[in-house]
């Protein structure tokens, strides 16, 4: 181990991260060279500083109890709830009106979905639901990357399932990002592709309860197609056009196999 | 002054009875309280977020399975909080990009830099507020909370290197913000 492997490892090593071989390959540096072993130091000492020093805030006394009598009364058997509940005032800048527009929103269109296909489509409502919630939560990705190899591995040890990404840029469909959903009460991939302006959510999951039919469908302005390939199933929802949405799905199916 | 989380005593639950929602998650109040108020950076907001945050916890209560009480709680609150930050757009938005591009070939800066044991609480806490949100984050949740890299991973929903690039980065301008406030250096001189 030389001093730029080092200087990489100490603040994990300072952290106690690091795995043992590594530590003790880093140590056995540290007592041959004087300048790591003062960089090494100086880690330490700022550790103990910041553990030390930073302020911790306790939650004040009357909001613990404010908190307290909340859980409480929401634990509360719901016929009593009504009445023992205490005056709570909903914090001003969590916009309810705007929550509850989106809710009846996602209830609308979750119902025509469900009256117009097939009530075992369940995971196409949520599917639905879920491309309208990322959208209007502004929750579009938790990993924001146009390259895939970036996005492939941060789905590692979050799913038992290794989704197949790829970037479309050259068909007009470059790859955004991804994050986790649930889909028919199984953790899906979600990963988000732009056209133009738009976003389109792919939504890969195990096909291991049920593959998904080869599906188009389109409600309320939101375009949606599901295919089964390769042991996973994939639906993918978006506003474009469904022309458009066609070729990307076909263009998807290709690269999968 | 770290906490290695709050150990409730099994004893604590009738038996054969699962634990229940205040008994899991109100021992973790000053955890969630600590990290709206460093993300928030005001009294008030933090608490709107930490009831906001207990309220969304026990609607999905019947989700949570983990063992990890403090850690699931955590990460709502850190939703809620991030939530509020976006509606006031008060952060700037420029770390991921700084965590993707600089994080492998990152070099630490020298912690000897500062004389940190002359560095006063007040001062730390200024310091440490000036830092982007995200920054403040893995802060707060590792050195004033104690949680590990991979529950910071988790609770901040990023890669466990990216906490490891991150962190260093963010401890590396918390020692720049010192020297700016205590008049001993600009940022060019780290």
């Amino acid at each position: 181990m030389n001093c730029n492997d080092t200087r990489l490892l100490l603040e994990a090593y300072s952290d106690g991260e690091l795995d043992l071989v590594r530590q003790l390959e880093l140590e056995a540096h540290l007592r041959a060279c004087p300048a790591c072993a003062l960089r090494a130091k100086g880690l330490a000492t700022r550790r103990e500083v910041l553990r030390d020093s930073v302020p911790r805030f306790a939650a004040p006394p009357q909001f613990r109890e404010k908190i307290q009598a909340l859980v409480r009364a929401e634990a509360a058997p719901a016929t009593a709830a009504g009445a023992r509940r205490p005056a709570i005032s909903w914090p001003s800048f969590w916009n309810f009106g705007g929550a509850a527009a989106s809710l009846a929103f996602v209830l609308f269109i979750g119902y025509t979905w469900g009256n117009t296909r097939a009530r075992t489509n369940a995971w196409l409502d949520e599917a639905v639901s879920d491309h309208v919630r990322s959208l209007q939560a502004g929750h579009l990705m938790d990993v924001a990357s146009t390259d895939r190899h970036t996005v492939k591995p941060w789905f590692a040890g979050k799913l038992d399932f290794s989704p197949p990404v790829f970037d479309l840029a050259d068909a007009g469909f470059p790859l955004a990002g991804g994050r986790l959903e649930r889909i028919d009460g199984t953790a899906a991939a979600a990963l988000v592709f732009h056209r133009r302006l738009h976003a389109i959510n792919l939504f890969v999951w195990p096909a291991a309860d049920g593959s998904v039919p080869t599906h188009r469908g389109a409600e309320n302005g939101f375009n949606a197609e599901s295919w089964s390939q390769g042991g996973l199933n994939f639906l993918a929802v978006s506003e474009i056009p469904a022309t458009e949405l066609d070729q990307f799905a076909a263009e998807y199916r290709n690269r999968a196999n | 002054m770290s906490s290695a989380g709050v150990i409730i005593p099994m004893e604590a639950f009738a038996p054969n009875e699962p634990p229940t929602f205040e008994q899991l998650m109100l021992p973790h109040l000053d955890a969630a309280y600590n990290l709206a108020r460093w993300l928030l950076r005001d009294p008030h907001d933090a608490e709107d977020a930490v009831q906001e945050a207990f309220l969304r916890a026990h609607h999905a209560f019947d989700r949570f399975r983990g063992a990890n009480g403090r850690a699931w709680l955590l990460t709502i609150v850190r939703n809620v909080c991030y939530s509020h930050l976006r509606q006031n757009r008060r952060e700037p938005e420029a770390v991921a990009f700084e965590d993707e591009v600089h994080g492998s070939t990152h070099d630490p800066a020298d912690a000897n830099a500062v004389a940190w044991h002359e560095v006063k609480s007040a001062l730390l806490r200024e310091a440490l507020e000036r830092l982007p949100a995200e920054y403040r984050e893995v802060i707060v949740l590792h050195e004033i909370e104690g949680l590990s890299y991979r529950e910071v991973a988790g609770v901040a929903e990023i890669p466990i290197g990216t906490v490891m690039s991150r962190l260093a980065r963010a401890r590396g301008k918390l020692q720049t913000e010192l020297l700016t406030l205590t008049g001993k250096g600009s940022p060019h001189e780290l």
